[in-house]
């Protein structure tokens, strides 16, 4: 990737942040709890795409991942009434150990069988949830409450404050991801994807790197979970779901896997199209699917592809016209 | 009731119906998938789709045992219609853009599912054979779920033959051993391809229709079945008439059972079961490639 491809990412990364600010300024309630989302989303997506479009595994368990996270958050809130910024810390370091854990286990296997084993573990997630007692099963969990800022002068269960502060820390989550893939981990990372036996020869311990890639986007994904969970307040099993997982997998799959901004955007048009379809169709479905197919079918690299294939072209063009 | 006999008659009778079912999905899929590399995810939509078709036909004429025979048949040409629009195109591309394709058409068909089916449940009343129950074994046990075992059975002792004593299946079982070798050897591996193709959908389309008068038609069926259908593929191995048969029990057994004893955790010990093999035999417990 060129360095002008990566600073049309960066400027893009800015554009859609901003682009959400001013979304949020002129928005009415019911806009600030779709900013919210889009926020939970997005830093799924981005700790999703750490793993799928950089470390090249694609992974069917990040739904389990938030699910986990937020019923983490939730237990260490409501049951052991610990204060809110511990919680996200204790739900954010768990989810990252269960991850890194299961990094350790399914890093030995590779492509459709890599998904399979993700799936199969994070339906285990499912059932337990599903079935436990203690987290309240299918009825779900109910009375989460939200990070007290009150010290900062703060009020997060205003939904405005509450929804900039989202938008915020996707940012932060964004910046720190971009950090990371920056560095020599991050560059490993790409090769394991081009060509994991040549890093193996390079002398890569190639199955810690994968597994500690997993650990860090379970961090994320912990995070995104404890967000989620703060923001509803009531949180199911049904975030532990599959068809979680395959929502996120969509959305960086539209928004361009492997970019980083790519999530985010991907998250935002999900979302969006979500709200805005199914006021006129019972069938956003349909139009998702079809968005995908025509997505995967066009050989481009998601929104993200698009739009610098674009920008090339007018910068060129701009280029004759000033010549 | 667990030193009662029948009992366990009951029980093993309700794996083995359950596990033909199975193994009728996961047949095809398994084949595609070790001739091809080729995973399917909308496998579970075709079986709804049998279940939805055989529903509007047996409704209409009046005949359930014409829905049995046309249902598969409307299947296989929806899915010839998808692989000519879509996974032909596909072939290039390499495994994963197939898995998310796929994956597309799962919503695809979901939604055009409901657009014309709705979103309640569909069930026959009438028409139905073998409303009955049969004594077997000592046990009072439904007529219509021993005929969803016959049929599974058949179907595999179907398979057996065209995949052991005929052209086509020598073609498949060398395409699915070395597909490279196979195409250098002369034998078209896309047309052999197709038609396998076209026989899983067949099959997933025959399972739908055949479950319908037991559990009837819903929207979810497809999903539902979808992830243990995959897990039979996976712990059967790939590409396997044996291993789709040994994995579609072996599900259908931990399901059935773990409901009985343990119903909290059923569902893990599947995951558990598929994990493990996962782990420690990839291949998958029966193989087809590699045999010596």
């Amino acid at each position: 990737m060129s360095p002008g491809e990566q600073r049309f990412r960066h400027g893009l990364a800015l554009a859609s942040f901003a682009a959400l600010i001013v979304y949020w300024a002129f928005s009415d309630f019911f806009g600030k709890e779709i900013i919210a989302e889009i926020a939970v989303f997005a830093i799924l997506a981005i700790s999703l795409d750490l793993v799928a479009g950089y470390a090249g595994m694609v992974s069917l368990g990040h739904g389990a991942l938030l699910g986990f996270g937020a019923y983490m958050f939730a237990g260490a809130a409501v049951k052991l009434g610990v204060s809110g910024g511990i919680a996200v810390l204790a739900a954010s370091a768990s989810t990252g150990l269960i991850a890194l854990a299961v990094g350790l286990v399914v890093s030995r296997v590779h492509g459709i069988f890599f998904i399979m084993a993700t799936l199969a573990i994070g339906e285990m997630g499912y059932e337990y949830f599903f079935k436990s007692k203690t987290f309240g099963g299918d009825d779900g969990f109910a009375g989460i409450p939200r990070l007290d800022l009150s010290a900062l002068g703060l009020n997060t269960n205003d939904p405005a404050t509450f929804a900039l502060l989202l938008i915020l820390v996707a940012a932060v989550v964004y910046l720190l991801a971009a950090r990371l893939l920056a560095s020599p981990y991050g560059w490993a990372l790409v090769g394991l994807h081009e060509n994991e036996g040549r890093m193996r020869a390079l002398g890569l311990p190639t199955r810690l790197y994968k597994a500690s890639v997993i650990g860090v986007s379970g961090l994320i994904a912990g995070l995104a979970g404890s967000l989620a969970a703060m923001h509803t307040q009531f949180i199911t099993p049904q975030l532990l779901h599959w068809t979680t997982s395959g929502e996120v997998l969509i959305m960086i799959i539209l928004g361009g896997l492997g970019t980083l901004v790519g999530p985010v955007i991907g998250a935002a048009i999900v979302i969006l199209l979500r709200h805005e379809l199914s006021g006129y169709t019972d069938y956003w479905g349909f139009w998702l699917g079809a968005f995908l197919i025509a997505m995967v079918l066009s050989r481009g690299n998601g929104v993200v592809g698009w739009l610098y294939l674009l920008w090339r072209r007018f910068k060129r063009e701009g280029g004759h016209a000033a010549g | 009731m667990f030193s009662d006999g029948g009992f366990w008659i009951t029980q093993a009778l309700n794996s083995l119906q359950l596990a033909m079912l199975l193994f009728l999905l996961s047949v095809g899929l398994s084949v595609i998938f070790g001739l091809m590399n080729f995973v399917n995810l909308a496998h579970g939509s075709f079986y709804a789709l049998g279940a939805f078709i055989g529903y509007s036909i047996a409704s209409q004429s009046g005949s359930f045992w014409l829905a049995f025979i046309l249902a598969p048949l409307a299947v296989a040409a929806i899915g010839a219609l998808i692989y000519v629009t879509l996974i032909n195109r596909m072939r290039a591309a390499g495994p994963m853009k197939q898995v998310l394709v796929t994956f597309g058409l799962i919503f695809v068909l979901l939604d055009t599912m409901r657009y014309i089916w709705g979103n309640d449940q569909l069930g026959l009343t009438s028409g139905v054979p073998f409303t009955g129950s049969t004594e077997l074994l000592g046990v009072t046990y439904p007529s219509y779920r021993l005929f969803i075992i016959a049929v599974g059975l058949i179907v595999f002792a179907g398979l057996y033959l065209l995949l052991e004593h005929t052209r086509l299946g020598a073609e498949v079982r060398a395409g699915v051993d070395d597909a490279e070798t196979a195409s250098c050897l002369g034998i078209n591996v896309e047309g052999t391809f197709f038609i396998v193709f076209l026989i899983g959908c067949g099959l997933a389309g025959l399972a739908g229709v055949a479950a319908l008068p037991a559990f009837s038609a819903e929207q979810g069926m497809g999903v539902g079945i979808l992830i243990q259908t995959l897990v039979v593929v996976v712990v059967g191995g790939l590409g396997s008439l044996t291993g789709a048969l040994i994995g579609s029990l072996l599900v259908a057994v931990t399901l059935t059972f773990g409901q009985v004893f343990i119903p909290d955790f059923a569902g893990i010990i599947m995951y558990a079961l598929l994990l493990a093999v996962l782990l420690f035999k990839p291949e998958g417990l029966f193989p087809a490639r590699g045999r010596a």
